[in-house]
């Protein structure tokens, strides 16, 4: 047996007990002469059996972990976990215990940790102060950014609106720069004056900072030119290098502030320098290469990495992975729950994956992905299903809430689809972009007609917002008619984009365009505004019509919809029961409990609602029963082929007689034939429009219809 | 003379072993040493003439780098979350702790929101705040730095802990 004590000691600093009653306290030491333990147990001995008491607490509580494994009948052994015991002068002993059960002995070695303890130490201590600083960054910008964003929103110049904030953002801790829609600087604060202070003693005009911080962005960023015209929102890390005395890390994130009727009234920019950090960082290399939350690696490692590989000229697919809605979700459950995603979703994506690939996360809500090896798409549309299955399950929030996330994933390869960094990103990023705000997961291929689909929409984002500020559109009506009597009792309210080149642009072509940009706030209001102004007219006119407009799922959720249709109606002193609201089947299925209420308020103030393309979404006989609903709207898809196919006839039947159980008047969409008309008015049908009875027209020549 | 174990629990960071420097020696230093696995201090009050024996057990902060273990609390007496006013993480993880523990342990609880001395720089309301103390026996404003509350917090929970003995 000595030879075990004297292989447990052997050039270790530590201490062997060994039990010896059948109380597990009371021990003989075996082996160990070392200074600290006499410090540690005054009345240890070789000869004399000595007790562990309550002066040694956490020791003490350590032997009820111990006493199982010496109590079981199999060898075994059981770790303390490191502490410390401060001694009578003071002194700190780093300490671990080992329990051990083997040849039916009972042992309890004492070891002394100090090294182990000061590498711990310095290691934790550079990453815990690295962690503190982050959320404590993270906090006043969050911060600053929810009461900025909420204060510029609201219908002011910026300067004006931030009267209130402007010692908070003076006195932030980081820069805040403010530009408007131009890009223009409204405020600069000190700290920002500060952080780019250039000590040059020649006299060329410094730049200001805001110009400093767009070159870096756009130098250093593939996405700049797509965050602009998209108005969309970035975060991460820039590099400022000034030669000869400046190298500064900024950490930067930029939101765009919208409104009608530019789109975008203002950028936010906050920049704090974390130069500091990346020093800290660099004390250990693991973690200059981590991102702090996901523990993945950053936007960094992810470029370094990126860049070796195009250097070693072996094929790879690149997936760029952004969460679809990731903001909403963030607004909707709150940061930390957003957090708690990224670093779930992180985990998820890095379990789908191979060894030898490589995933980081290279933005606030984006991920990235290098497949190894992969030269073509099959395989690649392999590892991307392997994901997207992953994510289908839901995630729990901390209120036990589940939620689901979908995904959009772009995928470029090299060399085949680009053969520089900066191009494969674009290329990703423009993939990523094309799917983002679906409700579904989507990956888009890099391909050429890709590219020019993403250009094309792109470009019919800016000319949207072009034509939002020059009033190039026109709301048309489709008059409706009553089936009984013919008579035309309503009308819908279309928008028409009249494009000065291209002429009349159909709203199949530039709606999804506007939806996905959130422009379709800035529309809708502009159809609500013009309809109420026609409803005016016609009533003036002694010919009162009721006209219905049609509201999307974005619009649903702009906070101020409600009052906005309120004040309208009252600066119009339209009579509310000559108006109805259309909606989609999407709308109610986004949140239900919120839509109820919005329809209920809507309601109230005597507006008739509607629910639009019946059939082609989600719709239950639970929502209809229990919305303030009074009309169905058959989905011209169904109308279609009323005559001949024998499936459309059965639905579209069954959706008469059942809106007509639940009180609904029902209205028939595209009708175009005589046929399909006696159709519809064979099955009670209520009332229906389409090409048969009038396109949609101009408001004048509506009044000659009328 | 009773003996009572305490354990501090919270996030990195937030001043659990400030907190017992300044009770135990009435010493504080703004340089921020983190600590690595446990270390137990031992201090006695005097309550309405009875000694009590404070084992004040300091646990490693709970992060990525360190996960709470429950074992800890074997045979504690009270334990005490510490949070820092001057981040919102650190409130969460200090209820998320709370909130495994109040499954299997039944023994009084303090919530110390310490760095009192610093701007509050966290965006709780109030009222969001004072239902997270409602979770808690005993809840302090409480200053590592300045001593504030510090000497009150852990005279009054020894007092209580006192009674329960009686009891």
């Amino acid at each position: 047996m000595s030879t075990l004590f004297e292989d447990l000691s052997l050039g270790m600093d530590l201490a062997v007990l060994e039990l010896v009653a059948d109380k597990p306290t009371t021990f003989l030491l075996k082996s160990g002469n070392n200074g600290w333990i006499e410090d540690l147990l005054p009345h240890c001995s070789s000869s004399e059996p000595f007790e562990i008491g309550d002066d040694l607490p956490y020791l003490e509580d350590f032997l009820i972990d111990a006493e199982t494994v010496w109590s079981a009948s199999a060898p075994g052994r059981i770790k303390s976990g490191l502490w410390t015991e401060s001694l009578a002068d003071r002194r700190d002993l780093n300490l671990e215990a080992i329990a051990i059960r083997q040849n039916d002995h009972q042992l309890l070695v004492i070891r002394n940790s100090s090294e182990e303890f000061a590498y711990r130490q310095r290691t934790l201590q550079s990453a815990r102060e690295l962690m503190i600083a982050n959320d404590k960054l993270m906090e006043q910008h969050e911060y600053l950014h929810t009461r900025l964003l909420s204060i510029l929103s609201k219908p002011k110049n910026a300067a004006e609106a931030l009267a209130p904030l402007s010692s908070a953002i003076e006195n932030a801790g980081f820069a805040v720069i403010i530009l408007d829609h131009q890009r223009q600087p409204v405020i600069e604060n000190s700290a920002v004056i500060e952080l780019f202070e250039q000590y040059d003693n020649s006299y060329h005009k410094q730049p200001r900072p805001s110009e400093i911080i767009l070159k870096l962005m756009r130098s250093q960023l593939p996405e700049y030119d797509r965050i602009f015209e998209t108005s969309s929102s970035w975060s991460g890390e820039l590099c400022w290098i000034n030669p000869p005395h400046t190298l500064k890390w900024l950490k930067t994130a930029i939101y765009p502030v919208k409104s009608e009727p530019h789109g975008i009234k203002n950028w936010v920019i906050f920049i704090s320098d974390i130069s500091n950090i990346k020093h800290l960082l660099q004390r250990n290399e693991q973690l200059a290469m981590e991102d702090m939350l996901t523990q993945l690696p950053n936007r960094h490692a992810f470029w370094q990495t990126l860049e070796q590989r195009i250097s070693q000229q072996r094929s790879f697919f690149l997936l760029y992975i952004d969460i679809n809605e990731f903001r909403h979700l963030n607004e909707f459950y709150g940061h930390e729950e957003g957090d708690k995603l990224l670093v779930e979703l992180g985990g998820r994506l890095q379990s789908a994956l191979k060894k030898d690939d490589f995933i980081a996360r290279v933005g606030g809500d984006e991920f990235a992905i290098i497949l190894n090896d992969i030269e073509s798409e099959p395989p690649c549309r392999q590892v991307t299903n392997r994901l997207l299955n992953l994510v289908e399950k839901p995630f729990i929030s901390a209120q036990s809430n589940s939620y689901n996330v979908t995904l959009s994933i772009g995928a470029a390869g090299y060399p085949k689809d680009a053969q520089s960094v900066e191009e494969l990103m674009k290329f990703v990023d423009l993939s990523a972009y094309n799917g983002r705000r679906n409700r579904q997961s989507t990956v888009q291929f890099y391909s050429h007609e890709m590219k020019e689909a993403s250009r094309r929409r792109i470009q019919m984002e800016v000319e949207l917002r072009h034509a939002i500020l020059d009033k190039q559109f026109e709301l048309h009506l489709q008059p409706i008619l009553d089936l009984e009597d013919r008579r035309i009792i309503k009308a819908e309210a279309l928008i028409r984009w009249n494009h000065p080149e291209h002429g009349m642009i159909s709203p199949a072509e530039f709606i999804p365009v506007a939806e996905q940009s959130e422009l379709i706030v800035a529309l809708g209001r502009w159809v609500f505004e013009k309809t109420c102004s026609y409803s005016r007219q016609l009533q003036d006119n002694g010919t009162p019509l009721k006209i219905s407009f049609n509201l999307s799922p974005v619009q649903i959720r702009d906070p101020e919809l409600f009052s906005f249709i309120k004040s309208t109606i009252d600066k119009w002193q339209v009579d509310a029961s000559l108006l109805e609201l259309e909606i989609t089947e999407g709308v109610l299925v986004d949140d239900y409990a919120k839509v109820l209420q919005l329809l209920n308020d809507i309601k109230a103030l005597g507006i008739t609602i509607s629910v639009d393309d019946f059939g082609t979404g989600y719709s239950s006989l639970a929502y209809l029963k229990n919305l303030p609903l009074d009309h169905v709207k058959i989905d011209r898809s169904f109308v279609q082929d009323i005559v001949t196919d024998d499936n459309d006839k059965a639905i579209v039947l069954a959706v008469i007689a059942m809106a007509h159980n639940l009180n609904l008047s029902v209205i028939a969409e595209g009708v175009e034939t005589n046929e399909q008309r006696d159709f519809l008015i064979d099955s009670q049908c209520n009332s229906a429009q389409g090409y048969l009875f009038s396109r949609p027209v101009p408001y004048e020549q509506l009044r000659s219809l009328l | 003379m009773i003996q009572k174990k305490i354990c501090l629990l919270g996030a990195s960071g937030v001043g659990k072993t400030s907190l017992i420097r300044q009770f135990v020696e009435s010493i504080f230093s703004d340089k921020y040493l983190t600590t690595i696995g446990v270390k137990v201090d031992k201090k006695s009050v005097e309550i309405n003439g009875q000694e009590v024996k404070l084992m004040l057990w300091d646990i490693e902060g709970n992060d990525r780098y360190h996960m709470f273990q429950e074992k800890y609390l074997r045979g504690a007496s009270a334990y005490i979350i510490v949070v820092d006013q001057t981040r919102s993480p650190s409130l969460i993880e200090g209820i998320d702790i709370h909130t495994l523990l109040q499954q299997n342990h039944d023994c009084p609880t303090v919530l110390a929101i310490n760095k009192s001395d610093l701007t509050e720089n966290w965006h709780w309301g109030e009222k969001e705040l004072n239902d997270y103390k409602s979770l808690f026996d005993l809840s302090y404003h409480t200053s590592a730095k300045t001593g504030d509350n510090v000497e009150t917090m852990f005279s009054e929970l020894a007092e209580r802990l006192l009674q329960e003995s009686v009891q």
